[in-house]
């Protein structure tokens, strides 16, 4: 019989490297006509970091993302980058590409002060324009003083900076201190289906709440959690590295290490959740690995609340949990047996 | 630089070596590339165009490439006169080596050049413990060390190669359980050294007082496998010298300082001597957070004056890269009544497998992670890393908190079955919660863990009934 | 050597190669078309799928020479000089791909579904991406795209395809 179950699980997660320095450095170039250039040693392995990036750098100049070109990953041209690890990119290297905007920004803003009549502390900027604040209808177009910055006063705007997250060493005694900048919150809450007669199980569904501060590009947010999950289903319920008696892997194949294809991935509800971060570049901190964390605890939770059985050690293959289920039933009888 | 544009000089480079035999005549085969189409009027998304720009669902430029099958992956570059590497795998999990012998190998027609373990002018490297050779020195540790590596003019020819290499073994019993490996009289893996190589500890409160506060105790244990990463995109890179001694490698790698760092040590070449660029990866998930092939593919330039290229096979992908830590997972819990969690001690035991890699952060973030996103007053935890000679683990998406989320998640479920509390009810009793201490006294701010509950019961209906449904 | 002669893509092409080549192996190296991928190179995980006589196949566990008089579409094949193949646009659109490297395999499995069925169901879009593997997305958005493809009717072959 198929018998369904639900399970919850909810999870903490840090940003960047555990106590450890792991700064990134970004350059930002305003070209003539108010668009950018970023360059950055971080290495696009997929999450769309990139255009996370250019993202920020937009918002911090009043731009739009698509005015913003990113060169990465070359260590003869692009400053460094501790790089694509601990959920730290959006967070660090997006830090230190902000910082880097803000200064080539401040240069703008030395330009177009005079011009304005006022001091640069007065100006912001927004929809392609250095403006006074308050008085948005004075302004410059940003690419005019781009332009004249270079032209006429001889300070192009380019601005260049890192970004180290805020740790403080743990105790060697008790491990006490401050071993991350920042951290994100989760939940995840399965709905699983177990056949008792062959330990099957189905994942149906997976309700998914993420913090990740700001979400800078919520369609990319999205897609970490869902591609999170299915990394978590496998893990729960498939994926395992078997070596043989003396040491070497049985299965090193894509044909007998199982791992999620579309028939195994639920149904996914992905929710972002309220939260802002000050010390993360415009309130973000970070989503990439978090999004795996609860997926296994919750869909084991669910199996429990299915059909009763504790599976502790993982993955619960279908054999897993029809040998729990035995065992179950052999304990339930000799209860029967011995009550009688 | 595309293979088309490079073949008459690959086909003249090819062949001296191979004069008019079958390999040179499909060298020489005319290139026949079409141009491919390049749509120049598209619909630009919109979000990419609005300001401001954050929060905007900006379609990502490098989406339309990828749709197209025009990234540029480095599986997909070619330079001239560029060889073929394989790497020869050990097969056995502890030995010593006794003998390599490539003479057969080198004989080959087509085969350019070979190295071992004895080429590589500093052999080890690491993120933290500089315990990982390039290629296999005088011991294997794990059966998917390299001992030896061929370029040839063809990745079949270099395939064949490796069967030509023979390496005469010494065998060593395996250490291959992670708690056996714990044990004192336990032979050293990497001896002289511990098989302990990473331990930590953090104490907060009082335990044995919030037990002796408690309403009931509560104990349990779990175990987590190894799993891979398994990008779609296997581990690769290729290598160039220039005449002024200047090396560019292309590569897969997701983290090109350290990677330079990593490469200036194994070669002994000064950091302005090396050029690395990343191409797009085709996924990581910490797996390529670290060399692999790099150092290979740049003595084997050296060696032969020619780009040099190694991509991993797919079974090279399970056996020669990282995977994740499996973890043994022993829990106790002390509660109220309530529910209210008093203490909790934890000991981890992580399997290392035969190299140290990212075991050192992962070992942190486990134990600093394990007593869960809820506010306890009193924490004992304690996780110990050991090697093993199996493969070795490293960076995995989470660190080892998708391990430790499964034990004290799984462990929250039962407590609240046995109290007949809800699942949702006990998490938010004992959350964390803004200005919380963490287990390391940290004051924490931005903490939502009680909104993302919240909102997920929400979405998915969750009515506190009761445990069971 | 053995001689190949196929449609690529709506050309006639022709082509000598070892008898051993692969069909992924003869696009990718003679015909410089690198957009199907190599990633397992034994049938595992699609990412060299391309659309061979109307069906999907993958082009790893293909010979050459067996792709002798027939008629290939690859995703080089999809797109015009001025429009991309609604797959593309939608899968653009959503944010389907990540690190994109399962991409044209998916996209290709999706055309020769879309091609036979314009209007699947959910489980019926799941059955036709079930040997592409992607460890990226999880394939939500992936199967969002293509709903919306077939929604829109936009599932049209390509005229690429003749």
């Amino acid at each position: 019989m198929k018998r369904r179950g639900r399970g919850i699980a909810c999870m903490w997660y840090p940003i960047g490297f555990t106590v450890s320095a792991n700064p990134s450095a970004a350059v930002v170039k305003v070209n003539e006509d108010g668009t950018a250039t970023l360059l950055t040693g971080t290495v696009e392995t997929g999450q769309g970091s990139l255009t996370i990036l250019a993202q920020i750098v937009a918002e911090e100049l009043g731009i739009a993302t698509d005015d913003v070109h990113v060169v990465s990953a070359d260590t003869d041209t692009t400053p460094m980058d501790t790089g694509a690890i601990a959920s730290r990119t959006t967070y660090v290297t997006g830090n230190a590409a902000r910082l880097a905007a803000e200064k080539a920004k401040k240069i703008l803003f030395e330009v177009a002060a005079p011009l304005l009549g006022v001091k640069p502390e007065h100006l912001e900027v927004g929809d392609h324009k250095i403006r006074i604040k308050g008085f948005p209808q004075r302004s410059l177009h940003i690419g005019d003083v781009a332009e004249r910055a270079r032209g006429v006063n001889g300070d192009p705007p380019i601005g260049s900076a890192s970004f180290n997250p805020a740790t403080a060493a743990l105790d060697a005694e008790t491990g006490q201190g401050k071993p991350f900048a920042t951290y994100v919150y989760a939940t995840q809450i399965a709905e699983v289906e177990v056949d008792d007669e062959t330990g099957e199980v189905e994942v149906l569904r997976i309700a998914a709440s993420h913090d990740c501060g700001t979400p800078i590009n919520p369609m990319l947010v999205e897609g970490q959690v869902e591609g999170g999950i299915s990394m978590g289903v496998g893990f729960a319920l498939e994926e395992e590295i078997l070596f043989d008696a003396t040491g070497r892997q049985i299965n090193p194949n894509l044909t007998n290490y199982i791992m999620p294809t579309s028939l195994d991935m639920p149904k996914v509800e992905v929710d972002i959740v309220d939260s802002y971060d000050p010390t993360g570049p415009f309130g973000a901190k970070g989503v990439g690995e978090p999004t795996c964390v609860p997926t296994a605890a919750a869909i084991l939770n669910a199996i429990h609340d299915a059909v009763g059985v504790r599976v502790t050690s993982l993955p619960a293959t279908a054999e897993k949990v029809y040998a729990a289920l035995k065992a179950k039933r052999a304990q339930e009888g000799k209860r029967l047996g011995a009550g009688a | 630089m595309d293979r088309h544009d490079t073949e008459d000089k690959k086909s003249a480079v090819v062949e001296r070596k191979t004069p008019g035999d079958a390999l040179g005549e499909m060298l020489r085969a005319p290139a026949a590339a079409p141009l491919v189409p390049t749509p120049l009027e598209t619909l630009v998304p919109e979000a990419r165009q609005q300001t401001p720009a954050v929060r905007q669902r900006a379609t990502r430029p490098d989406a339309r490439l990828h749709g197209l099958g025009q990234t540029k992956y480095i599986d997909d570059m070619y330079f001239p006169g560029m060889l073929y590497a394989k790497i020869k795998r050990a097969g056995i999990a502890s030995a010593r080596v006794l003998r390599v012998d490539t003479s057969e190998a080198e004989k080959m027609p087509g085969v350019i050049a070979v190295v071992t373990g004895r080429d590589v002018p500093c052999n080890s490297f690491g993120p933290s413990l500089k315990d990982q050779p390039v290629l296999a020195g005088e011991r294997v540790f794990h059966a998917g060390d390299g001992v030896a590596a061929v370029a040839a003019v063809t990745e079949q020819i270099a395939a064949e190669a490796l069967e030509k290499i023979t390496v005469e073994y010494e065998p060593l019993t395996p250490v291959l359980d992670p708690l056996v490996s714990l044990g004192l009289e336990t032979p050293g893996v990497h001896a002289p050294s511990p098989n302990i190589y990473g331990h930590k500890v953090i104490k907060k409160g009082d335990v044995e007082k919030g037990f002796a506060a408690s309403h009931r105790i509560f104990e349990a244990s779990y175990r987590t496998q190894m799993v891979e990463h398994v990008p779609l995109e296997p581990h690769c890179s290729i290598a160039m010298w220039d005449a002024n001694g200047r090396v560019t490698i292309y590569t897969t790698l997701g983290r090109i300082t350290l990677g330079r760092a990593d490469l200036a040590r194994t070669l002994a070449v000064p950091m302005s001597r090396i050029r690395i660029i990343a191409t797009v990866v085709g996924g990581n998930f910490g797996g390529k957070n670290e060399i692999t092939t790099e150092p290979v593919v740049a003595l084997l330039a050296k060696k032969t004056g020619r780009p040099v290229k190694c991509t991993y096979t797919r079974p090279e992908e399970f056996i020669s890269s990282t995977t994740r830590h499996p973890i043994v997972m022993d829990y106790k819990t002390g509660v109220t009544k309530e529910g209210r969690i008093l203490a909790r001690t934890i000991r981890l035991v992580l399997e290392g497998g035969a190299y140290c890699s990212w075991s050192e952060t992962t070992l942190a973030k486990a134990c600093i992670l394990s007593p869960g996103p809820y506010d306890i007053e009193n924490i004992h935890a304690e996780a110990f890393v050991v090697y093993t000679n199996k493969t070795m683990t490293g960076a995995m998406r989470g660190f080892g908190a998708p391990q430790v989320c499964f034990a004290y998640e799984s462990h929250m479920d039962d407590i609240a079955k046995a109290l007949d509390i809800d699942p949702l009810e006990i998490r938010l009793r004992n959350a964390l919660r803004e200005g919380s201490l963490s287990p390391t006294g940290q004051q924490l701010q931005s903490v939502v863990v009680r909104d993302t509950l919240l909102q997920a019961a929400q979405r998915f209906g969750w009515s506190g009934d009761g445990a069971a449904s | 050597m053995a001689t190949v002669t196929l449609t690529l893509n709506g050309d006639v092409r022709t082509a000598s190669v070892p008898p051993e080549t692969t069909l992924l192996r003869l696009l990718r190296e003679e015909f410089g078309l690198t957009g199907s991928k190599l990633g397992c190179d034994v049938g595992d995980c699609g990412a060299c799928t391309v659309i061979v006589d109307g069906k999907s196949v993958n082009s790893c566990l293909m010979l050459a020479v067996q792709a002798d008089g027939r008629d290939v579409v690859t995703i080089e094949g999809l797109a015009t000089m001025s429009r991309l193949h609604p797959l593309q646009q939608l899968f653009e659109d959503k944010g389907s791909l990540q690190c994109g490297f399962c991409g044209p395999g998916v996209i290709m499995s999706a055309k020769a579904l879309l091609d036979e069925n314009p209007d699947p169901s959910e489980q019926e879009i799941r059955d036709a991406l079930a040997g592409n593997l992607c460890r990226c997305t999880g394939y939500s958005k992936m199967i969002e795209a293509i709903q919306a493809v077939a929604r829109d009717g936009r599932g049209e072959p390509a005229k690429s395809a003749v």
